[in-house]
């Protein structure tokens, strides 16, 4: 969309260089339905729930991403999008390798501060674009789920029923344009 | 020969497509209207749903290269600043995914060349105009105030304007404070019942669809209209090429429809209302003996000279809660007061600056927030703590920037997509630079304890215009002052496209008088088409 924007990193989806942010126009996936695994095995799915819930913790009222289905919101995506399975399974298997190699334990069953370090270390040298990937669909898995959403109201004042179900505003009160009406003309005849 | 099964065929149900369809049925002119997309399933609108942002992302993506429609074709973007594209191909085109700002252009707006020395001069004055915006903003029901000193005297509108919220109230406050200009935003929203539709309840983020039909969309304004008055409306109709007899008359036009079987409608006059690459396109497909380089292209202006405005957004953090979900996605309040050429400044035309909401969740978060355990931190110093600001300038035209064919990339019927070039001019740049800065002022003067900016590249690719433009010269335009083709004697290209010079304002409504005037310039000639 429009209005997703990085500060300072936006690039333009082409229809020439096929990326995730194009394919996943045709992945309809409705947030906060309830669902399993379609692509991913047992260990990859284990992997990928820890995965998400590093990239957005629980604080206060608000969940981690795991316990709001991101996980299988991705999953649920490349099931619809084939041609993301590879790169997928393949940063989750590397993402694992390298808790194994390091820390001699599953990623899973890692630390908090051990899961960041190892998934900062993945995102600094993934050529593959999967990081991004899963982080942009746990973002959409997370702020488009009912329970985040209402946390969300609740801590920060943010109404997030007002765009689906509408509200009432005070009507534009003319008598501030007093000032405004009394300057001159400022339009050109042309 | 098949005899013409209607007095004009229109090509394209978006902004301009309906409205000339809407004023030459009114007039009794037989109309049948081909459109590649189809009526949007309103269930599916994004804010039907709380995962609202979500499906705004996927099957609502501005962009037609994610979105991939149907009907969808695929769109490059090429140059030093490549356009974020932003277009649907549907009943009711692009407006089904606007944010329904509905600016009138300045007198001074037609007479560039003339009054700056740049640009292009219209072949028409905006009060040659003036009556068709009036007439759209009843079709349409146009919130807003007359009085406004930016602009020339004008008709009250139809229904007052929107609420502006908070947000709103600080840009007031600002505005005040720094002694300029505004107004509150003229918009295509009903603030009160109108025409059968409902009051705007509020929802904002208007371009994720508005299921209130509260948004002025076409395909919920003109197009209940226009279907009462007859006109036949074939959806998933994919136009190939306008078909010329041997005099060099335009008869209709070869299209696929859904199954991509091809099919030929004849017309006595026939309309092109594609948009700014749509148009175009059409033009250089129907390429032939007689028009080798693309039809009404002898000025070779077909696709050159894409305009897109310059535009970004000025984003200010207070605080205090702004209560930044109230107010209109597309403008509360905004101000002209940079619109006109200054001597003083390096840069010539100007610009806008319109108050929005604040950013909605999703967005936001994947704007600043940072994966991991800083992530809730980084949001809540925003959310509900931020407003935003649309800038908009005027783009000059340059020939540089252009769209052409890309048979390297095509449709699912084997038509080609189009291929974008674009690049800031340097006027442009001067212009867009200090527009950000202003962005900054007003809302340093808002209160705010910092400014962040999008800047100016990519672009966005709302606005796309000036590639099949008027002008009198068939050499240095493509049509002329009644949007009529210089080349052939019955075609017509009614949409933003034909827009020699973009303004610094939101181009729908300017679009759709253009259209509903030159409807009136077909009527006139009637007889010559025989109707």
């Amino acid at each position: 969309m429009a209005y997703d924007r990085k500060q300072g990193g936006h690039s333009v989806a082409q229809a020439n260089r096929p990326d995730y942010r194009l394919e996943i126009g045709r992945a309809e996936v409705p947030v906060g339905e309830p669902r399993g695994f379609s692509v991913l095995d047992v260990p990859r799915a284990t992997t990928l729930r820890a995965w998400v819930a590093t990239l957005i913790p629980a604080r206060g009222a608000r969940p981690d991403a795991a316990e709001v289905g991101a996980a299988e919101y991705v999953d649920a995506t490349v099931f619809l999008v084939p041609a993301l399975r590879p790169a997928l399974m393949q940063a989750i298997d590397r993402i694992e390798r390298s808790a194994t190699d390091q820390l001699h334990k599953a990623f899973s069953e890692c630390g908090v501060e051990d899961r960041e370090r190892l998934l900062r270390e993945f995102e600094a040298v993934d050529a593959s674009d999967a990081f991004n990937m899963v982080r942009d669909f746990t973002y959409e898995a997370y702020y488009g789920h009912p329970r985040v959403l209402a946390a969300l109201e609740k801590e920060t004042g943010w109404s997030t029923t007002s765009p689906t179900r509408g509200g009432a505003m005070r009507p534009f009160d003319a008598s501030r344009l007093e000032r405004v009406r009394k300057l001159p003309a400022r339009w050109r005849k042309a | 020969m098949t005899q013409p099964a209607a007095d004009v065929l229109v090509i394209g149900s978006g902004a301009s497509g309906a409205a000339v369809s809407w004023r030459l049925a009114g007039y009794g002119a037989s109309v049948i209207c081909l459109e590649q997309g189809d009526w949007v399933d309103r269930e599916r609108l994004p804010k039907n749903h709380v995962d609202w942002e979500v499906r705004g992302r996927r099957f609502w993506a501005a962009n037609p290269n994610v979105r991939r429609w149907p009907a969808d074709y695929p769109v490059g973007s090429e140059g030093e600043n490549p356009v974020d594209i932003y277009m649907y191909n549907a009943v009711g085109g692009s407006t089904i995914g606007f944010a329904g700002n509905y600016w009138r252009m300045a007198p001074s707006d037609f007479k560039v060349r003339t009054l700056d020395g740049a640009g292009a001069d219209w072949p028409l004055t905006y009060e040659e105009l003036a009556p068709y915006y009036t007439i759209n903003e009843s079709v349409i029901g146009v919130a807003g105030l007359a009085g406004d000193p930016c602009g020339p005297p004008r008709d009250p509108l139809p229904v007052p304007p929107a609420p502006i919220g908070r947000p709103g109230e600080l840009l007031v406050g600002a505005y005040e404070k720094l002694g300029w200009y505004w107004w509150p935003t003229e918009q295509s929203i009903t603030t009160a019942a109108y025409n059968g539709r409902p009051a705007c309840d509020n929802r904002g983020w208007c371009t994720f669809g508005c299921p209130q039909k509260s948004l002025s969309t076409v395909d919920v304004t003109y197009w209940p209209q226009v279907l009462e008055k007859g006109v036949e409306l074939r959806t998933g109709a994919r136009v190939r090429e306008v078909l010329l007899d041997a005099t060099g008359k335009a008869v209709g036009a070869l299209y696929y429809d859904g199954d991509g079987a091809v099919r030929e409608v004849r017309a006595k006059v026939v309309v092109v209302a594609c948009g700014g690459l749509g148009t175009p396109r059409l033009l250089l497909m129907s390429a032939s003996a007689g028009h080798p380089d693309g039809l009404a292209n002898s000025s070779g202006l077909v696709g050159k000279n894409l305009m897109t405005h310059v535009q970004s957004f000025a984003v200010g953090q207070f605080d205090e809660a702004v209560e930044g979900w109230q107010g209109t996605w597309g403008g509360t309040v905004s101000t002209r007061q940079f619109y006109e050429t200054d001597p003083s400044r390096d840069y010539l035309r100007g610009f806008i600056m319109s108050g929005c909401r604040g950013w909605s969740p999703l967005n936001l978060a994947l704007q600043v927030a940072p994966w991991g355990s800083g992530h809730h931190a980084a949001l809540d110093e925003r959310i509900n703590h931020e407003i935003v600001m649309y800038l908009c300038g005027e783009d000059l035209p340059e020939e540089a920037n252009r769209v052409e064919l890309d048979w390297e990339h095509q449709d699912r019927f084997g038509l080609p997509g189009v291929r974008t070039h674009y690049a800031l001019g340097d006027n442009s740049r001067r212009l867009g630079t200090d527009m950000i800065a202003h962005g900054h002022q007003v809302l340093d003067a808002a209160g705010a304890t910092s400014v962040r900016d999008f800047g100016l590249s990519p672009i966005w690719g709302w606005h796309l215009l000036g590639t099949a433009r008027m002008g009198t010269d068939p050499g240095t335009s493509v049509v002329d002052g009644s949007n009529k083709a210089h080349d052939v004697p019955n075609l017509f290209v009614v949409d933003g496209s034909s827009m020699p010079t973009s303004a610094a304002v939101n181009p729908t409504h300017t679009i759709q008088a253009i259209a509903l005037r030159a409807a009136d310039r077909i009527w006139e000639k009637r007889r010559d088409w025989s109707f």
